[in-house]
């Protein structure tokens, strides 16, 4: 497997005065070159802390405080601030989720893409204006040129969205982080925009990790799959495997909160919340919500442990545990 | 035969104007500001206000009877005369002309006034954005030196500097002085709001994507967040300037400023002492000032209402 991003036990934390967040605590991940991972979790598994924590852009009071990133060979934590700036956007880019937010409104979409290019490239003018338009046709924008001279509120949400794509895909980054880049838009035109993604990853030969709490996102575009829980890694392997065996009581859980046409059962919802990661519970974390929880899950850390080719699970009770996938 | 012509000739225009039709462009900021700026009486009266006095700053001293602080009247008989066609606003006992002299004040005073804003809001703006967005440890660093700067009595720091460098060190040069003391210690308002707004817009998510993309902070802080702070930047250099042109004439009628420069503030305080006689002298560069710092404040105070995207009309 030829790996372009390794990451390999990422702790970042946040040190606010409430207390340590340990929003990432020791997640390994490994990515290869071409492929489009999904991550996977509730709000606050530490899924879009990971992607920050890869472009070194994790907000304050964050900080990455132990584990390696390794890109493309290159070891991302010990690169100069000055090195690391001009791999963002260029080698590594991101799309967030708020396509509403994530333009700043005083400037045209001409302004926003050329900057990009400008600043990586270092073109011209009129090669940078040459290479938005181009941009604008290909994440499908019609009327490209008269796009161009827009600002972001006469735009709706999903041409923001495709935007925000084409800015992320100006200078052709070999890897991809989609942060929910779905989750703010209606379905139709979510679909539209996950469609984009995918033919535009074909086209453009990158990396796409998506990140995404929505399952039916990972079934249709996903090839891998890492299922994070409370800033861990609790089950990763290929999307066939996930869907049909899974091995975690809690990716079952989340298998089993996807609504379904085929099946007349009721609709059950992952029971709790996520638990508080200041003090995270003992043992495994999931087990205050587990159905299948023994006095070990409440005493030990489970350990990630190779339950088949290329299937990782953390879970004390995987052997014994016979799960129904979706 | 005439009107088959006219519709063939209208309907080939018809035909013709939507290749022509510019792509359509939506109201900028500017053009919704003015918008609204222009219902709003009191605005409309404060810029005509402002507009005049600097029309009259910029010209007004080429149709000035007199140059500045002439004593020329005193020579032809003409010395403390009360308002009259030759002396629209009077003369002073030593003989200069109140009217010339208001004039060639005008020009000075809005020197002051403006250029003394520029420097302090410039100075504001990059004090302030280093407080609102370098790391905790310089931020507070900063933060402290701007509410030193809030709390010293400029005024007497100001009166302070004039006695120890206007009249040997910089003779002459009063003015400029005075435009860089009011400059060099009046930012600490704005430093203080910029650092306010711009903890507000560093969290926008837009922020993050640039940084995301490989935009240097330098490149964020003033290309993107500044230019998204500019209403209150613009409202409180307006008032601002109202406020500089009040602390000229303080000093000048303190007599502190230049004496051998006309501003509205030496004027009244050559009136003062005779202001029962002569009450014209200090009377109309008085009213003059009034009016226009009251310009300056509705204008200031139309703008904050035009730019203030939260009141929908």
């Amino acid at each position: 497997m030829d790996t372009l991003l390794d990451i390999d036990q990422l702790r970042t934390y946040f040190f606010t005065e409430a207390g340590v967040v340990k929003a990432v605590d020791g997640v390994s991940l490994k990515v290869a070159r071409g492929e489009t991972h999904g991550l996977v979790g509730e709000s606050g598994s530490g899924k879009s802390v990971t992607a920050l924590s890869t472009l070194r852009i994790v907000p304050k009071p964050g900080k990455i405080v132990g584990g390696s990133i390794i890109f493309d060979g290159k070891d991302i934590i010990a690169l100069k601030d000055k090195e690391i700036r001009s791999m963002r956007g260029k080698s590594i880019a991101i799309v967030f989720q708020d396509p509403m937010s994530s333009l700043n409104p005083l400037f045209t979409i001409e302004n926003q893409i050329c900057e990009i290019i400008r600043l990586h490239k270092g073109v011209s003018k009129a090669e940078a204006r040459d290479s938005a338009r181009h941009l604008l046709e290909m994440v499908g924008i019609p009327e490209a040129e008269r796009r161009l001279k827009s600002y972001p509120h006469e735009l709706s949400g999903g041409m923001k969205q495709r935007i925000a794509i084409a800015r992320a895909l100006s200078c052709e980054p070999q890897l991809l982080f989609a942060d929910e880049p779905t989750t703010n838009l209606d379905v139709t035109i979510q679909a539209q925009v996950l469609d984009l993604m995918k033919s535009l990853k074909k086209e453009l030969n990158m990396t796409l990790v998506m990140i995404t709490h929505d399952m039916g996102i990972i079934a249709e575009m996903t090839e891998r799959v890492t299922v994070l829980y409370a800033g861990q890694v609790y089950e990763a392997c290929d999307t066939l495997t996930l869907f049909a065996k899974p091995k975690h009581p809690y990716t079952e859980a989340l298998l089993k909160a996807v609504p379904r046409l085929d099946r007349k059962k009721e609709l059950t919802s992952v029971p709790g919340n996520i638990p508080n990661l200041i003090e995270p519970p003992p043992g495994c974390r999931f087990h205050p919500r587990c159905p299948y929880a023994v006095q070990v899950c409440r005493e030990k850390v489970p350990v990630l442990e190779e339950a088949g080719p290329g299937h990782l699970v953390a879970c004390h009770r995987w052997r014994e545990l016979g799960l129904s996938g979706a | 035969m005439s009107g088959t012509s006219g519709e063939a000739g209208s309907q080939t225009a018809e035909v013709k104007a939507p290749a022509k039709v510019k792509p359509r462009r939506s109201a900028t900021q500017a053009a919704v500001t003015w918008r609204r700026f222009r219902r709003n009486k009191s605005a409309l009266i404060g810029l005509t206000i402002v507009s005049a006095f600097l029309l009259l700053g910029v010209f007004g001293p080429f149709f000035a009877a007199y140059p500045p602080r002439s004593t020329a009247s005193l020579f032809l008989g003409q010395a403390h005369e009360p308002p009259s066609w030759a002396h629209p606003f009077g003369t002073e006992p030593t003989g200069v002309d109140v009217f010339s002299d208001s004039i060639w004040a005008t020009r000075n005073d809005l020197y002051v006034g403006i250029v003394a804003t520029l420097i302090a809001t410039a100075l504001g703006v990059a004090i302030g954005a280093v407080a609102g967005y370098a790391r905790p440890s310089i931020s507070t660093a900063v933060l402290g030196v701007i509410q030193v700067f809030f709390v010293i009595p400029v005024l007497l720091l100001i009166l302070l500097f004039a006695r120890l460098f206007l009249l040997e060190v910089v003779a002459g040069w009063g003015l400029t002085l005075i435009v860089l003391i009011l400059g060099l210690f009046g930012w600490s308002g704005i430093a203080f709001v910029v650092r306010g707004e711009i903890f507000r817009v560093k969290e926008l998510e837009f922020v993050q994507a640039e940084k995301a993309l490989g935009a240097s902070n330098f490149r964020i802080l003033f290309r993107h967040i500044v230019p998204n702070i500019l209403t209150p930047i613009i409202v409180l250099a307006t008032l601002g300037v109202a406020g500089n042109i009040i602390t000229e004439v303080v000093i000048s009628f303190l007599g502190f400023g230049d004496p051998n420069t006309a501003t509205w503030g030496l004027l009244i305080d050559d009136g003062f002492r005779y202001v029962n006689t002569y009450w014209w002298v200090s009377f109309f560069p008085g009213l003059m000032c009034v009016i226009l710092v009251l310009g300056f404040n509705l204008l200031g105070d139309g703008l904050s209402d035009a730019l203030n995207p939260r009141l929908r009309e």
